[in-house]
């Protein structure tokens, strides 16, 4: 194995887990705060994709049309996000999880056929930003901009993130009910539109990494499979609810799905299993402390 | 408790005469219907048991059993290897399916009993996957992602009517099979760990070995549901253990309703009937059923079997109080009750009922205090 | 040149053949009528991303239909049915059992999904069904898994294994790469090109080779190993959406330009139109069709009217539909019945007019003997997306393996 493959194996597992990590960070503090296991927060990343490339498409050639999608498709996933919760969710918040697994995999079903209603089963794909495209060579390996990009977007979203929970009122709050939602309502705060809240930051993430992903990949239906099953196992190793853990569990992930490949290639889509298998069974609930 | 046991014994009388009647309608199937029919009845039957033994573990056991199609897959490789790779009789096939997926149970089971709810789902779907993966990937073995097909078995089995009568004494079999699990000390047993868990560790009760007992049944079940797919079928695919089947399972259970013996089996056929005939008027089959899981959610959360229980049981109640029980439950299909009653008994009934371990884990408390 | 006439003095053969052929069947008495008319029973993906191929080849079908059944077959018409397999073998199967047991058609016709046609495909053989696979690749189906039962109308890995191995040895090129996708259709086409390669250009070496997973999003390590290893060609084993993210990335990193590579399908303009001006110039690919070459009336006029009917050009699924709805009508007309022995017995080695002209469906085993067309990819003023340029034409019996290797395959 020489140092240039694994080098590059690295920064495209690096770079993978970025996108990881922002999916998995709006799951996890869905689960953290609402306690809902959300299946269909793969929907919503499609459905980022999808909007970024509408709005792209949209705007036509100019140099500005991707920031435009990059900030705008988010927001629409966001509001979808809500008006499901509102609707729907809302009044389903005392029920056992498997219920609301089985609720939220029925609206997964639901908005994956509307997906395919709206803009059909056609491939998609989006040019990166006019400074985006093109390569450059860091220590003998060449790196996509773009790929750049991401591994700047990562962490400023996880210092937002943070900002958003430590340094906000609203934010505060709803750390304070993921631990004791009971002693929040207590306080005479109004829980409900902190989940609503708390929800929206979740689909606004989901929607963030759709549209991120979007000018590296193609854009198709059945994206969201993927993605979902290994945002759950990403939070369940990170520590259900810890957004840090998330952020860990998409490193190891992203990581050693990629050096995987270079170890066995035949085998290697079973690496990111075997770690999470590991992982649980030192520590049962996860790296990170869990807030279930 | 009281009630619940006279509920029990009064129809019983009446039962081996409407057992009958309903075996040999199964049973004369293939005399009367289209072709088409039979081969659905089959399937029919062939999931309803794979639902039902994953409801083993998820209705009476309460765990998040979220790979239960492993196991499922796992059964239908081991008939079609050891037909195609091996060359034994297609006999000795159809009893190291069970076995194998048992195995597997165990091999799986005996890490995932070590956590709790969605920790102990995901470590199943991690551990159910590298199996997939096995299946997928070890090409000169399982025929990768194409899979084995045209698989040879016996002249008995041949014909479509052969393999339904098979698959409907075996599928009975089984159902008798589980029927006999749910209703030993064992079931009842496993149905106080789903209540309350930590209740049964304080009175001595080896909750990890009975929950893993449940997840050793509950495979080698959905392992002989696999290899009978392979007798109506002929064929396997990697995709029979891909975590998307497995949530379809979970559907059908729910569908029919989880906290009853015959829900699974009702939802299965609903599933499966469905799809048969709404796949030919639309391609937007996901979209018909995501709405209806969500409507079910809202208006019918215990399910049709347990929705049309609890129907009878007001009913009943409500018209002669004094004899309630007596008509009801008999009409629906005694299974469908008793298990409800249970568990309605143990929680107090509506409320409470709903939920299976995860809540009785944030509700221990106030439950305890009620019991 | 010598191909491209060669080709011609087929054509002409051919079309004299089927002249005489059908003044031969008109001097033969007056045409016995069917006693109803002839149900197609399909099955394929139709929701999901690959019901992009799977509505082509529906649409070329159904094109076909309609100038079939205005002058009728044998007094009938040709009526269909579609069942959605959403892309699972288990749903598929099911449908064919649906199609066969109760809608009582007399032919099944499908699909995208390898493990679904070879599923049918043991359900065909088992029932006495005649089932044509008219887009999956899998060369396993008319190959090893073949049987009286099953024909294919497409083009499948060997072939373009075959084709893609003797357009590269003829380039010159003896240092290979191989990379590819870890699945199915991946491993088969590069299996097959590389154990073609071995036999056209035995000092051919193998200077490596690259595997990634399924839907791998970012292709830059794989594609930057390769580009530093200096191959002097790279052979792709990908497709649908794979392939447009190799096509992309080759061209984020410039990779054509350093070193040539070859793709079977790169040059589909449904891979290449959604890329638009993202897709690279100067990759080398085949495919059995495009709808701007050959430039004859008889694509052309193909190409019109599926446009008049659906808005865009016709795909290769559309041509494989197109083509299977007129062996068809020819094996009915052939046969003169309903009955399936016979049936199958007109279809084999029956040759009829197609867009790229006569295509033989070659008896030993059931393999429509079809053209690949071996192109690289370029801009030109006249598309908004990438073409095939330098287009040559590798005759069918030049790409099929032959009845030998199909025998040793069946193991006979």
């Amino acid at each position: 194995m020489d140092l240039t493959a694994l080098t590059s194996q690295l920064l495209v597992g690096l770079s993978r887990a970025m996108i990881l990590f922002i999916v998995s960070a709006g799951l996890s503090f869905v689960l953290g705060v609402l306690r809902v296991p959300n299946v269909f927060h793969g929907s919503l990343y499609m459905l980022g994709a999808f909007v970024a490339w509408t709005v792209a498409t949209r705007l036509g050639e100019g140099p500005g049309s991707l920031w435009v999608a990059l900030l705008l498709a988010p927001l629409v996933v966001a509001a979808v996000g809500l008006v499901i919760e509102r609707t729907l969710l809302a009044r389903l918040y005392q029920r056992e999880h498997l219920m609301l697994i089985l609720f939220t995999f029925g609206v997964m079903l639901v908005l994956n056929d509307l997906v395919k209603l709206a803009w059909g089963p056609d491939y998609r794909s989006v040019v990166p930003p006019p400074a985006l495209q093109g390569a450059v060579v860091v220590a003998g390996v060449a790196v996509p901009r773009y790929n750049l990009f991401l591994l700047a977007v990562g962490p400023a979203v996880a210092a937002a993130l943070w900002v958003f929970t430590h340094r906000t009122r609203v934010g505060k709050i709803a750390r304070a009910a993921a631990v004791d939602r009971e002693m929040v309502a207590v306080l005479g705060i109004d829980v409900s539109r902190v989940f609503a809240l708390a929800f929206l930051v979740g689909c606004y993430l989901a929607g963030l990494g759709g549209a991120l992903v979007a000018p590296t990949t193609s854009i198709t239906l059945g994206m969201d499979h993927t993605i979902i099953i290994e945002a759950f196992l990403i939070v369940t190793i990170g520590g259900l609810g810890n957004i840090w853990g998330a952020l860990v569990g998409s490193l190891l992930f992203g990581i050693t799905q990629s050096v995987g490949l270079l170890v066995w290639p035949q085998f290697a889509i079973v690496f990111p299993y075997l770690a999470v298998v590991l992982v649980l069974l030192v520590r049962p609930t996860g790296l990170l402390r869990s807030v279930w | 408790m009281l009630t619940a046991a006279a509920q029990e014994r009064a129809p019983s009388a009446r039962r081996p005469a409407a057992w009958l009647a309903l075996a040999a309608a199964v049973l004369a199937a293939p005399a009367v219907l289209p072709p088409f029919y039979v081969y659905l009845g089959a399937l029919v039957l062939v999931m309803g048991l794979l639902a039902a033994s994953l409801n083993l573990v998820l209705g009476y056991g309460g765990l998040y059993q979220f790979h239960h199609g492993v196991f499922y897959g796992v059964g239908a490789y081991a008939l079609a290897l050891t037909i195609t790779r091996l060359g034994w009789p297609a006999w000795v096939g159809i009893l190291v399916a069970p076995l194998a997926a048992a195995a597997a149970g165990w091999a799986i089971g005996v890490f995932c009993v070590r956590l709790t709810r969605l920790y102990f789902g995901m470590l199943q779907i991690s551990l159910g996957s590298l199996l997939w993966a096995v299946a997928l990937r070890w090409y000169p073995v399982t025929g990768g992602d194409n899979g084995i097909h045209g698989i040879p078995l016996p002249a008995p089995l041949h014909t479509l009517s052969g393999a339904y009568v098979f698959i409907a004494v075996t599928t009975g079999l089984a159902f008798g099979a589980l029927w006999c699990i749910v209703r030993s000390p064992f079931g009842a047993t496993l149905q106080a760990i789903r209540d309350n868990p930590q209740r049964c560790q304080v009175v001595g009760i080896d909750v990890r070995a009975h929950q893993l007992l449940a997840i050793v049944l509950a495979a080698g079940f959905a392992g002989l549901a696999g290899a009978l797919y392979v007798v109506l079928e002929r064929s396997v695919f990697p995709t029979m253990l891909f975590w998307v089947l497995s949530l379809e399972i979970f559907v059908m259970c729910l569908l029919g309703g989880w906290f009853t013996f015959s829900g699974p089996l009702v939802g299965a056929a609903l599933i499966v009937v469905l799809r048969a005939f709404a796949g030919r008027h639309t391609e937007y089959w996901t979209l018909i059923l995501g709405t209806i899981l969500i409507l079910l959610i809202f208006f019918m959360p215990e399910g049709i079997m347990g929705f049309v229980g609890e129907r009878l049981r007001l009913r009943a109640s409500g018209g002669a109080a004094a004899r309630r029980g007596v008509a009801g439950p008999d009409a629906v299909g005694g299974p469908a009750r008793d298990v409800t009653a249970d568990a309605g008994g143990a929680a107090g009934s509506g409320t409470g009922r709903g939920a299976p371990a995860p809540a009785a884990d944030d509700a221990g408390g106030a439950e305890g205090a009620r019991g | 040149m010598g191909q491209v006439r060669r080709g011609l003095v087929l054509a002409v053969a051919a079309g004299t053949a089927l002249a005489v052929a059908v003044a031969a069947a008109g001097v033969a008495g007056p045409a016995p009528r069917l006693e109803r008319n002839i149900k197609v029973g399909i099955v394929d993906t139709y929701s999901g991303p690959p019901a992009v191929f799977g509505n082509d080849a529906l649409n070329g079908f159904k094109l076909a239909l309609a100038d079939i059944n205005r002058e009728g077959v044998l007094g009938a018409k040709i009526e269909f049915v579609t069942r959605d397999e959403r892309f699972s073998p288990e749903i598929g199967l099911s449908m064919a059992r649906e199609l066969v047991l109760q809608e009582r058609v007399d032919l099944l016709v499908g699909t995208i999904n390898s493990a679904t046609a070879l599923a049918i495909s043991a359900f065909a053989r088992e029932q006495r069904m005649p089932f044509i696979v008219w887009i999956s690749k899998s060369e396993a189906i008319t190959g090893a898994k073949g049987h009286r039962y099953v024909f294919s109308t497409g083009e499948n890995t060997a072939m373009a294994g075959k084709a893609l191995a003797e357009a590269l040895a003829k380039k010159g090129y003896t240092r290979y790469w191989l990379g590819a996708e870890d699945y199915e259709y991946g491993h088969a086409i590069t299996n097959s090109f590389w154990r073609f390669t071995k036999r056209v250009k035995p000092d051919a070496t193998l200077a490596g080779q690259t595997w990634w997973r399924l839907g791998e999003i970012d292709l830059v390590p794989y594609l930057t190993q390769i580009m530093q290893a200096r191959p002097e060609v790279v052979f792709f084993g990908t497709g649908g959406a794979g392939m447009a993210n190799v096509l992309r990335t080759m061209r984020v990193l410039g990779f054509a330009a350093r070193v040539p590579a070859a793709i079977h399908t790169a040059i589909d303009h449904a891979v290449l139109r959604p890329l638009g001006p993202n897709a690279p110039e100067g990759v080398f690919g085949t495919i059995d069709y495009l709808f701007y070459y050959p430039e004859s009336p008889a694509n052309q006029a193909f190409v019109r009217a599926f446009q008049a009917a659906y808005g865009g050009p016709p795909g290769f699924p559309a041509f494989h539909g197109y083509i299977t709805a007129h062996f068809i009508a020819e094996a009915y007309r052939k046969a003169r019945t309903l009955d399936r022995e016979k049936f199958i017995d007109a279809l084999e080695g029956l040759r009829i007019a197609t867009p790229v002209g006569p295509v033989e469906m070659r008896p030993c085993d059931h393999q429509a003997v079809l053209p690949l067309f071996f192109g690289v990819t370029k801009k030109t003023p006249q598309f908004e997306f990438l073409v095939a340029s330098d287009i040559v034409t590798i005759p069918g019996p030049e790409v099929m393996p032959t009845c030998d290797d199909i025998r040793r395959a069946r193991g006979q």
